[in-house]
C-alpha cells in the first residue's frame, strides 16, 4: 500500500512539475549583450554578420530554417513546390499576414522583395539568389519564382536574410533617388515583417526591438508570438564587462563568451552556458603561388603543405586556444554544413610522417614563412605561437606579422600574403557558398591562394544545377576529398557559438549560420 | 586690464592650426594600408563589389580632387556620411562627442576634488605620515593600468556591492552622471596623482617665498594667506599641466569607454580607424581638435587671469 501511495505521489509530483515546465510566461524585455553593434539593418545591402545575425528578428522570409539550421519550415509561405523541370518554384502565401504597421503583406511585396535581392550589383549577397530570373504572381496568394537555370539550393536561399520580405510601397516612398539612398532612409524607421520591430537605436550603444503586434505565428498558449515584449541589444565590446553585467543581473544574455571563461560559467548556478552548434571553422590559408614578392614560395609544393599539416598538433591547439571547446575538422566545411563528408579528423598529428613528407618535398630546412595575424586578437596570437613551435620540428622558421584587419584584407585580396589565419561561417544552409569561395577558383581564386583544380571546378559547376540529390551528394563528397587532401589550408578546428544566458531565459537559439532567434524565447517570472 | 584682445588673438591663432590638422588627417588616414571597401565587406569582397563601392564613395578620384571636395564640404558645415554607419558624420559626432565631454569633464572635476585638498594637506605636513600615505596611495593609482583599475572598480563596486551599474550609459541626465561615475573615477585617479604631486611641490615652493612670510608678518589670517597668496601662485604651473593632460584624458577615455561600454567618441574613433571610415575619422578628428584647442585656450585664459603677465 505504502508503495502505491509513494508511486501515486511521485506521479502527481512529476505531473505537477511537467505542467509548470510547460507553462510559458509572457512579457518582459530581454537585455542581450553584444560584442559589436549592427551597422545597417537592411536585408539586401548589409555587409556582414553584425547585421545578418539580428535581421531575422525583423524580417521574415517565405521559408524559415529549422533550429538545427538544416531543414525548412513554413514562414510567410505555407507551402511550396518546385516544378518538374526544376525551373520554377510556386509558393502559397499564408492568410492574414501583416507588416508591423498593420498593413497586409501582399504578393506584390514578395515579388518586389525577391527581385530586388536578385538584381545584379545590388549588394554583396546577390550570388545566393542569382538563379532567380523574375517572379510572377497569380491571384493574391500565389507567387511563382522563375529560374534562369535549375538551382538545387533555391529553397535554402529562400530562408536567407536577403530574401526577407519588405513593404514595397513604403520603401519606394522613402527619401532618395537610388535604391541605396532609399534603403538608408527606410532603415532609419523600418516597417518590418518579422516577430519584432525596431523601436529605437542609439548607434554604437543600444538598440531596442519591440514585439510586432501583427506577427502571424502562434505560441504554445495559442496567442500570437513573440512571447517577449521586446529585446534590448546593448553593445558591450569588453568580454569581461559583458560577463559581469550578466552575472549582476543587468543582462539576461551575452554573446561571444571567450573560450577561457566557458567552464567557469558552466559552474555558475544562475547561468546557462550554451554552446550552440555552428558552421564556424578556423584555418590557416596558404598562398600557393610559385613566386611571392620575387622569391620562390615553398607553399606551392603540395608535399610541403601536407608536411605542415601533419606537423600541426590540432588537439593541442584546441586545448591551448579554445580550452577544449573546439573540435577537430573532418572536412574544410563544418559538420553542420549540409552534404559535409568525412568522419575522421584531417591530418592527425604525426611528426614522423611530416618529416618524411618534408624530405620528399625537397624544401630545405631553415625555410622561412610569414603568417599574418590580427593585432590584438588573443586567439590568433595563441595559434600563431603554437604553430611557430610545432613547425620548428620541421626546421621551418615562422615569422608572425601582426596587422589590423584592413591591412590584412588588402594583402589577402592582392594575393601578396604568404599565410594568414582566418575563420568562416556559412550564410546559407547549403555547401555551395563555402565551396564557391574556398575551392571554385573563378570566384576569388580559392580564398585568394591561386589554388586551382579543374575537376573541382567542373564538379562545382555541375552541382550548382544538379537536381538529383544523390548525385549532388557524390559531387560534393569528391570536391571535399580533393580539397582536403591537396588544398591550400591547414584546417585547425570548429567551434560552437558560446552564449551565456540567465537561467530565466528559455527557448533562445542561435542557429549554425549564426542567426540569433528570439521568436519563441520567453523569460520565467 | 582687459583680457579680451588676448582672447581674440588666441582664437585667430586657432584657425591655421585647425586647417593644418585637417590636411594632416586627410593624408594620414589615406596612407594607412587597406581601403574602406575591403574593410567594410571584409574577406568575402569580390573585385566588382570593391570597385563599385569605391566609385560610390568617390574614392576612385585623384587625391587633390577628393581633398578639394572635402574642403568644400567642411566650408559648408557638412562632414559627409559615415561609410560604415551610413549616417551623416555631423549627427554621429553630435551623438557621441557629448558623451566623451561629459565623461572627461566629470573625470577632471573628480581629479581636482582629490588633488587640491590632498596636495594642501600633504604640503602642509611635508614629509610627515599624512604626506607619505597620500603620496604612496597616489603612486599606486598612477602605476595601475587604466583598464585594470576599471575592471577592479567594476567588479567590486558595481558587480559586487551593486552601488553602481556595470557599465553602459543611462537615458536621463542624472542617470548618465550615475552611469559615468565609475569610468570618470577610473580616468580621474591617474590624473589626480599627477596633479597632486605637481601642486604639492608648487605649494611647498610658494610657502617658502618671501611674500608669504611678509603676509604672515602683516598678521593676515592663515586661511586667507593660503587661498589668496599660496594657492593662486601655486596653481599656475598646475593649470598648464591640467590643460596638457586633457589630451591624455581623451586618450584614456578610449580604453575606459571600451571597458565600461560607454558609447563615446573615443571608441568610435578606434572603430572608424579600423574600418577605414575616412569621413568619420576626419570629422571626429576635427571635432576633437576643436575641443582640445578650446581647452588650451581656456587654460591660457585662466593662466592669464592668475598671472596677468602672461597676456602681455
Amino acid at each position: 500500500m505504502k508503495t502505491v501511495i509513494t508511486a501515486a505521489l511521485a506521479v502527481t509530483l512529476l505531473f505537477g512539475v511537467s505542467q509548470s515546465a510547460l507553462a510559458v510566461d509572457r512579457g518582459g524585455t530581454l537585455a542581450y549583450g553584444r560584442y559589436a553593434d549592427s551597422l545597417f539593418l537592411e536585408p539586401v545591402l548589409n555587409d556582414g554578420n553584425v547585421d545578418i545575425w539580428v535581421l531575422s528578428n525583423l524580417y521574415d522570409t517565405l521559408i524559415l530554417p529549422t533550429d538545427d539550421g538544416q531543414g525548412l519550415r513554413p514562414g510567410l509561405a505555407t507551402d511550396w513546390k518546385v516544378s518538374e523541370d526544376g525551373l520554377s518554384v510556386t509558393l502559397t502565401l499564408r492568410d492574414g499576414i501583416k507588416f508591423s504597421d498593420g498593413s497586409p503583406i501582399t504578393v506584390d511585396d514578395v515579388k518586389w522583395s525577391l527581385e530586388r535581392a536578385a538584381k545584379p550589383d545590388n549588394g554583396i549577397w546577390q550570388f545566393l539568389v542569382q538563379s532567380i530570373d523574375h517572379v510572377e504572381t497569380e491571384g493574391d496568394k500565389t507567387v511563382v519564382i522563375k529560374l534562369k537555370k535549375t538551382d538545387p539550393a533555391i529553397l535554402s536561399a529562400l530562408t536567407v536574410f536577403n530574401t526577407g520580405i519588405m513593404p514595397k510601397k513604403l520603401f519606394e516612398a522613402a527619401a532618395g533617388a537610388t535604391d541605396a539612398e532609399k534603403a538608408k532612409a527606410f532603415a532609419e524607421h523600418p516597417v518590418s515583417s518579422g516577430p519584432f520591430m525596431l523601436q529605437s537605436w542609439q548607434k554604437g550603444a543600444d538598440m531596442k526591438l519591440a514585439k510586432n503586434p501583427y506577427y502571424w505565428d502562434k505560441g504554445e498558449d495559442g496567442q500570437p508570438l513573440p512571447y517577449l515584449d521586446g529585446i534590448d541589444f546593448q553593445v558591450i565590446p569588453d568580454d569581461a564587462t559583458r560577463i559581469l553585467k550578466l552575472q549582476s543581473g543587468e543582462l539576461q544574455g551575452a554573446e561571444f563568451i571567450p573560450y577561457a571563461r566557458v567552464s567557469e560559467l558552466k559552474n555558475d548556478d544562475n547561468i546557462n552556458m550554451e554552446l550552440f552548434p555552428s558552421t564556424r571553422v578556423e584555418y590557416v590559408t596558404l598562398n600557393v603561388r610559385p613566386q611571392l614578392n620575387g622569391k620562390d614560395n615553398p607553399l606551392s609544393n603540395e608535399k610541403f603543405r601536407q608536411a605542415l599539416n601533419y606537423a600541426t598538433n590540432k588537439r593541442a591547439i584546441i586545448q591551448i586556444v579554445t580550452h577544449g571547446v573546439g573540435t577537430e575538422m573532418t572536412s574544410f566545411m563544418s559538420k553542420a554544413t549540409p552534404l559535409h563528408a568525412g568522419d575522421t579528423p584531417l591530418y592527425p598529428y604525426d611528426i614522423a610522417k611530416a618529416k618524411q613528407l618534408m624530405s620528399e618535398s625537397g624544401v630545405p630546412a631553415g625555410s622561412e614563412l610569414t603568417l599574418l595575424t590580427l593585432a590584438g586578437n588573443q586567439d590568433e596570437v595563441g595559434i600563431a605561437t603554437a604553430l611557430q613551435q610545432m613547425w620548428q620540428a620541421l626546421g621551418v622558421k615562422l615569422n608572425i606579422q601582426q596587422v589590423d584587419n584592413a591591412s590584412r584584407t588588402e594583402q589577402y585580396r592582392a594575393g601578396t600574403f604568404q599565410m594568414r589565419l582566418a575563420a568562416w561561417t556559412d550564410d546559407i544552409a547549403d555547401p555551395n557558398e563555402i565551396t564557391s569561395y574556398f575551392a571554385y577558383s573563378p570566384t576569388i581564386d580559392a580564398i585568394h591562394t591561386s589554388w586551382k583544380n579543374d575537376e573541382v571546378n567542373k564538379l562545382f559547376e555541375q552541382s550548382q544545377s544538379e537536381t538529383d540529390p544523390e548525385k549532388r551528394r557524390e559531387e560534393y563528397a569528391r570536391i571535399q576529398e580533393i580539397f582536403n587532401s591537396t588544398g591550400p589550408i591547414v584546417p585547425l578546428y570548429e567551434t560552437p557559438y558560446p552564449v551565456a544566458l540567465s537561467k530565466k531565459v528559455h527557448d533562445f537559439v542561435q542557429i549554425p549560420l549564426g542567426n540569433n532567434i528570439f521568436r519563441s524565447t520567453w523569460m520565467s517570472k | 586690464m582687459s583680457l579680451l584682445p588676448y582672447i581674440f588673438r588666441r582664437i585667430l591663432q586657432l584657425i591655421p592650426t585647425l586647417v593644418f590638422i585637417l590636411v594632416v588627417v586627410f593624408v594620414l588616414v589615406r596612407l594607412l594600408p587597406g581601403d574602406p571597401a575591403s574593410a567594410l565587406i571584409g574577406d568575402r569582397a569580390l573585385d566588382a563589389d570593391v570597385q563599385r563601392i569605391n566609385h560610390e564613395l568617390g574614392l576612385d578620384q585623384p587625391l587633390p580632387v577628393q581633398f578639394l571636395y572635402f574642403l568644400k564640404q567642411v566650408a559648408t558645415g557638412d562632414l559627409g556620411n559615415s561609410l560604415s554607419l551610413k549616417a551623416p558624420v555631423i549627427d554621429i559626432v553630435a551623438q557621441r562627442l557629448p558623451v566623451t565631454i561629459l565623461l572627461t569633464t566629470m573625470a577632471a572635476v573628480i581629479a581636482l576634488l582629490f588633488a587640491v585638498p590632498l596636495a594642501f594637506l600633504a604640503a602642509l605636513r611635508q614629509d610627515g605620515v599624512v604626506d607619505t600615505v597620500i603620496r604612496g596611495v597616489f603612486q599606486v593609482g598612477l602605476s595601475m593600468p587604466v583598464f585594470y583599475l576599471g575592471l577592479v572598480l567594476l567588479t567590486v563596486l558595481a558587480a559586487g556591492l551593486h552601488w553602481f551599474p556595470v557599465g553602459g550609459y543611462g537615458e536621463t541626465f542624472p542617470d548618465r552622471v550615475y552611469h559615468l561615475f565609475l569610468p570618470a573615477l577610473t580616468l580621474a585617479l591617474s590624473l589626480a596623482a599627477v596633479l597632486m604631486r605637481n601642486l604639492r611641490s608648487a605649494i611647498i615652493g610658494v610657502l617658502g617665498a618671501e611674500y608669504v612670510d611678509f603676509a604672515r608678518a602683516k598678521g593676515l589670517k592663515s586661511r586667507l594667506i593660503l587661498i589668496r597668496h599660496v594657492l593662486r601662485n601655486a596653481l599656475i604651473s598646475t593649470v598648464t599641466l591640467f590643460g596638457l593632460s586633457v589630451g591624455t584624458l581623451l586618450g584614456g577615455a578610449v580604453i575606459t569607454e571600451t571597458v565600461f561600454a560607454v558609447p563615446g567618441a573615443g571608441r568610435l574613433m578606434i572603430d572608424s580607424i579600423y574600418g577605414r571610415d575616412y569621413p568619420m575619422v576626419q570629422g571626429l578628428t576635427l571635432a576633437l581638435a576643436v575641443l582640445v584647442s578650446l581647452t588650451f585656450l581656456l587654460t591660457d585664459i585662466v593662466q592669464a587671469w592668475l598671472d596677468p603677465r602672461v597676456a602681455r
